[in-house]
């Protein structure tokens, strides 16, 4: 069985006995649900994902099942790693604390926390967090290191899911540099009446628990040994415990080396030329500004500014540097998934909106809108559908003249004699500024 | 620096043409044309720097126009087209209101429709001439106020105004009828030889009629008893 048929029969298992909930996103004629497809998708590629919804929809379940089957950890694992968010955590228990007993004969040893130490990190309700707080965990999750007491360790394979109820009393704001780190946010939606109820007969989570697999790498986690050395250790359990998923459940687990081969095959897809034309022009749109040279949180738009029928008049900050490497990233692997040589334009144009709909702060304007419309999405996934719709429209209407823009921009570029090309879209601006500050490439 | 338009290095600018491109591809065509046969008019007219309204000229000019447009397939939607191009086209030199009304006219004349509407009412300029000479079985509905000689010399058509006409309303119409929803001008039906005038509005001054008839307001103002001394461009 190739990985691609691997993958979607972890996706089937799931979703056939332990998530269960209805499709809610099409791509390229294959339905799926966006919570665990973007779980599976997370899970592969070293991704950062945040789901949303209401207390006990499986924000947290979801990600356990899909990280459980893809890295071969039993599931009393994942919990054993899991930070949860409350206003008492403590980078102790986060990330690793002083080894005690040396400590007291003077030497420092750190033990390292399960969370610090698995692939699989787990933040539930991570807006429970202070903000304070929340910051702690910025590094290790941009770069995959840990620190205590000077010393680091590095997960060298990870990825992270965090989940955030809405707004209540308990909750604060996920501060905006560690909103910008995930890649995607996510809702975990009401399943329906009909498979909630099936959900009460299934004793499920028994599926992926196994007490002599959980014993065996606590035990190995536990050890005051290098990190390095575990990770072997590690790896062979999870195999052992991947054979028992198969024999037993009759699903095919990821092993170490596969998830690797996986993962390089991901990354060498490329986008296609209208995907690529499509997401510069998205990109353009979001960071774009015609007075003051690109879009800033504290600036506002001018009155008749010849750009106010753009995304750039409706969103008050800025796309980040994040926001491509998110859209390739999940992209890439969707494409990989769906067995296609390349990502193409409806591939983006439904992952686009899942990494955009937490990074941009949309004017009160393009909400009010906007925000009492018949909807089955949350609100600010629902604007960002709205708005990579808008952008898709545009592109339609414009997409050969803006290949045709990038094509004489290249040229130029490259020492020919030619005048860019025009036309109504921030973009040609864009090209002309490239042109401008980048002409003796 | 790597060029950041590497990955459309390949694409070539094949520009698929929708059907619209070529609606508008051809619509164009039409009216580079018409503005071409106008423009081969005005050449003519502008020889003399002042152009004046007589008899004469105002044949020649037709005539002009009328071999301007000979060869051109057009239809009534491209005359108000038109109207706008030379009303709006900086490019253009010659934007004489008269020989463009001469222009338009001739175009109204010769179209295939027997009805033509133009909605005129956004025009910055008031067309002069407007319904020069139009033919029996034409029906010419205009949308918006119009300047000097509307439906003058009107030759069995019927002209609806929906606005206000200026001076010389009529003037030297054969047959017909012109039908004026707002006010007229002065020397309304000045040298009229037959046919009908109904202004909705008032009229301020009628020109010397020789026959014919002439409505101000619903009531017959020509012929009348009453009617105020034609032949002396009276002031009403």
């Amino acid at each position: 069985m190739n990985s691609q048929k691997k993958v979607k029969k972890i996706y089937e298992f799931i979703r056939d006995n332990l998530y269960f909930n209805r499709p809610d996103i099409e791509i390229k004629g294959e339905r799926f649900n966006s919570t665990m497809l973007l779980a599976i998708i997370t899970g592969l590629n070293r991704g950062k994902a945040l789901i949303i919804g209401e207390p006990g929809l499986g924000k947290t379940t979801s990600a356990e099942y899909a990280c459980s089957l893809l890295y071969q950890y039993p599931l009393g694992i994942i919990w054993s790693s899991e930070v949860s968010g409350h206003p008492e955590q403590t980078e102790e228990k986060i990330v690793g604390r002083p080894d005690l007993g040396k400590l007291n004969r003077g030497i420092e040893e750190v033990v390292w926390s399960n969370f610090s130490q698995l692939p699989v990190k787990i933040v539930d309700e991570i807006n429970r967090l202070p903000e304070t707080k929340q910051s702690m965990i910025l590094d290790g999750i941009d770069r995959g290191n840990w620190e205590y007491l000077n010393r680091i360790i590095i997960n060298e394979e990870y990825c992270l899911f965090a989940t955030a109820n809405y707004q209540d009393k308990g909750t604060n704001t996920i501060i905006a540099p560690l909103v910008d780190r995930f890649d995607v946010v996510v809702e975990s939606k009401h399943p329906g009446p009909s498979l909630s109820f099936m959900i009460s007969d299934n004793n499920k989570e028994n599926m992926l628990r196994n007490p002599l697999y959980e014993k065996k790498l606590e035990k190995v986690l536990k050890t005051k040994m290098p990190y390095e050395e575990k990770l072997p250790q590690i790896e062979e359990i999870c195999d052992q415990l991947g054979d028992h998923f198969k024999k037993e459940l009759g699903v095919e687990a990821l092993g170490h080396q596969e998830r690797r081969r996986i993962e390089s095959e991901i990354h060498k897809l490329e986008f296609d030329m209208d995907a690529g034309a499509f997401t510069i022009m998205l990109i353009a749109e979001l960071s774009f500004c015609y007075k003051y040279g690109q879009k800033r949180s504290d600036e506002g738009c001018d009155e008749g500014c010849h750009y106010t029928g753009y995304l750039c008049h409706d969103v008050k900050n800025c796309a980040s540097n994040r926001l491509p490497s998110s859209i390739k990233k999940y992209s890439q692997a969707i494409a990989w998934l769906l067995g296609n040589s390349n990502i193409d334009i409806e591939i983006v144009r439904a992952i686009i909106p899942y990494t955009i709909a937490h990074r941009i702060q949309w004017k009160e304007d393009f909400i009010s809108k906007r925000e009492k419309n018949r909807r089955a999405d949350s609100l600010q996934i629902y604007l960002a559908k709205e708005a990579v719709d808008e952008v898709f429209h545009r592109y339609g209407e414009q997409k050969e003249n803006i290949k045709h823009a990038f094509s004489v921009g290249f040229r130029i570029l490259n020492g020919e004699d030619l005048e860019p090309i025009e036309g109504d879209h921030p973009v040609y601006a864009e090209i002309k500024n490239d042109l401008n500050y980048l002409g003796d490439v | 620096m790597k060029n950041p338009f590497e990955r459309f290095k390949s694409y070539s600018s094949r520009r698929k043409e929708i059907p619209l491109d070529s609606i508008i591809k051809s619509k164009d065509m039409v009216i580079d044309k018409l503005v071409a046969g106008y423009e081969k008019v005005v050449e003519e007219e502008v020889k003399s720097l002042v152009w004046v309204v007589e008899r004469g000229r105002l044949m020649e000019a037709y005539s002009e126009a009328e071999e301007a447009i000979a060869d051109i397939d057009y239809k009534a939607e491209d005359i108000e087209e038109l109207c706008y191009e030379l009303d709006g086209n900086e490019r253009l030199p010659y934007l004489i209101t008269g020989p463009a009304g001469i222009y338009i006219s001739a175009l109204c004349n010769h179209a295939g429709e027997n009805e033509i509407t133009l909605k005129l009412g956004e025009l910055r300029r008031k067309m002069h001439m407007i319904g020069y000479r139009l033919p029996s079985k034409k029906r010419l509905i205009i949308e918006g106020d119009m300047g000097n000689f509307v439906g003058s010399h009107l030759d069995g058509g019927e002209l609806i105004l929906e606005g206000s006409a200026r001076d010389w309303a009529g003037a030297g119409m054969r047959k017909g009828k012109i039908t004026i929803k707002k006010y007229a001008g002065y020397h309304t039906a000045e040298w009229m030889i037959d046919g009908e005038i109904r202004v909705d509005g008032r009229i301020r001054g009628i020109g010397k009629v020789v026959n014919g008839k002439i409505f101000e307001m619903g009531k017959p103002v020509y012929p009348s008893s009453n009617h105020l001394s034609s032949g002396n461009d009276s002031f009403r």
